[in-house]
This record gives C-alpha cells, sequence and structure tokens, in this order.
C-alpha cells in the first residue's frame, strides 16, 4: 500500500490503532537501549508508549502520509502505565499547512489504556511529501 | 542505605549538566524498529535512502529522544523524580549510523505547586552530535519531590 501525499490527507477523521500489551520484556528491551533506570520492576518508561504507538499507526487500514521528516511535538503524560496494560492510540490530523516543497502536517494523539483512560497525550508534527515530489524523495 | 537522589531544594536554577557520548548503532536502530513497530524506509530501507535528501537510513527521533533520557542519568545525579509531566520537542537534524551523540542539559525552571511535597522542575537539553551540530532540542517538566521534614 502506498503512502498519503500531503495533497490527500483527510482532516478530522478519527483512526483507532490495535492494541498492545507492554510486556516485561518490551521494558527490559527498552532500557537494554537507552540505559534509562528502571524505577521499579512493573513501571513502564515514560516514552515506551508514545514510542510503541508510532509502530500501532502504521497497523491502520488507512494509508500513512509519506513522512518526511518529524518535526516536534508536545507531550503530556497524565497516568502511569504498568507492565500488563494494554494500550492503543486514537489519532487525528487536526492541520495542514502547504510549504513550496512539502506540507506541514500536525496530529493529536491520545494514548488510552484498557480501562478507557487517556493516559498520555499531545499533539505532533511532520513535514510530509506533495504528490510531484516522489521522484525527488 | 543512604538517599543519593537530590530534591527539589537540592536542585538549583541554572545548574548545567554534559553527559558522556554515546554513538548511535546500526543494531540500536534495527532493535528499536523492531521493539516500537516503526519500520518506516526512513530508518529500514539502505537503497532506498541512498535516493532521499539525507544520502542513508537515520535513526528514528524517538529512539534519539529515548537515548537522551538514558544519558540524563549519566550526567547527573539522579532527581528524587515522583513523575514525568510532559515535554516540548523539536527535532533539527538528523541522527545518522555511527553518529556519536551527547545531552547538555540546564535547570531553566523551578515552580511550587498547590501540593506542599512536590515541586515542577523544567530542564532545557540539547542534543549534539560529534560536529557540536543540535540534532534534537526541547524542555522536559519533571514533579520532584520536596526534602521530607523530619
Amino acid at each position: 500500500m502506498r503512502g498519503s501525499y500531503f495533497e490527500e490527507i483527510v482532516l478530522g477523521d478519527v483512526h483507532e490503532t490495535p492494541g498492545m500489551t507492554i510486556t516485561s520484556a518490551h521494558v527490559a528491551i527498552y532500557l537494554g537501549i537507552t540505559r534509562e533506570l528502571a524505577a521499579e520492576a512493573s513501571a513502564v518508561p515514560d516514552l515506551l508508549p508514545l514510542c510503541l504507538t508510532t509502530g500501532l499507526s502504521w497497523r491502520v487500514a488507512k494509508p500513512t502520509p509519506v513522512v518526511l521528516a518529524f518535526m516536534g511535538f508536545d507531550w503530556e503524560v497524565l497516568r502511569a502505565v504498568r507492565v500488563g496494560d494494554t494500550i492503543m492510540a486514537r489519532a487525528r490530523f487536526v492541520t495542514k499547512r502547504a510549504m513550496r516543497e512539502a506540507g506541514v502536517l500536525v496530529e493529536e494523539r491520545e494514548v488510552v489504556d484498557q480501562r478507557g483512560e487517556v493516559v498520555q497525550r499531545g499533539r505532533l508534527t511532520y513535514l510530509v511529501a506533495k504528490r510531484a515530489k516522489e521522484a525527488s524523495v | 542505605m543512604a538517599d543519593l537522589r537530590r530534591y527539589f531544594d537540592d536542585i538549583e536554577l541554572g545548574e548545567e549538566y554534559v553527559s558522556p557520548g554515546r554513538t548511535v548503532t546500526e543494531a540500536d536502530v534495527v532493535i528499536f524498529a523492531g521493539l516500537s513497530g516503526d519500520y518506516n524506509v526512513l530508518h529500514t530501507d539502505a537503497e532506498f535512502m541512498k535516493q532521499s535528501i539525507f544520502g542513508e537510513r537515520i535513526a528514528h527521533g524517538l529512539l534519539g529522544l529515548a537515548i537522551q533520557a538514558g544519558l540524563f542519568t549519566r550526567a547527573t545525579q539522579a532527581y528524587a523524580t515522583l513523575a514525568f509531566v510532559g515535554l516540548r520537542w523539536k527535532f533539527k537534524g538528523p541522527i545518522k549510523i555511527g553518529d556519536t551523540i551527547r545531552l547538555r542539559a540546564k535547570v531553566i525552571g523551578k515552580k511550587e505547586t498547590s501540593k506542599p511535597d512536590r515541586g515542577l522542575v523544567t530542564v532545557q537539553r540539547t542534543v549534539l552530535n560529534q560536529r557540536d551540530e543540535v540534532v534534537q532540542e526541547g524542555e522536559t517538566d519533571l514533579m520532584v519531590e520536596l526534602r521530607p521534614r523530619p
């Protein structure tokens, strides 16, 4: 499936990802790469749910934007996530700004746990390819 | 055991830390793709990326962010952190496989809260590569315990 170019992206539609149960294996691998210190055995590092939802977003049955670069994001951590919790993401594209060579796209994303509570949320900004750019990307 | 963590009272506005360096390897990128499920061609297709503006695969932005979080713990004695509250972050340039990054951090805010046992500490963070180029930067907010009163 090819990705969506800037011109094709629709604002406002809410997309929900499949769920992912966070295991102690996820935490061990994450801590192995980052060498963050684990606060306690069952605590999930704060940035790990965000990292997992980025992969989950690729599993939604819709074309994913052709991202040239992840530009930045603002993020809030509302509740602790524990090993054994199952998270999913709920996201929608909220603004688009065309530039000469590409476009800036803003996504609002919530990370929701198995109780339906929003545990983390924020706004993420991407640089997305325009259709004509395909050959040079 | 002595409590070596630094409390809100101990942390001074303007304090600065510099972390050791950390070389980001191909293994880091492959493991992070497997862990996160983010197999975007930016990070996984060497041939495709030869034609891109970067000329080669780049590390996931969130991998750089996660690595700097670890570098922070190696740059200074641990805070008595109760919670990570949030962040504002910008990805300024690519981290390529083989680049060595380090973190420069500075305490830019200290705010008391409505609860008497904790305060909010804002740390400005700059991630630099081996050429001293800023690849990521932002601010993080941490809720830190006040020193317990006897």
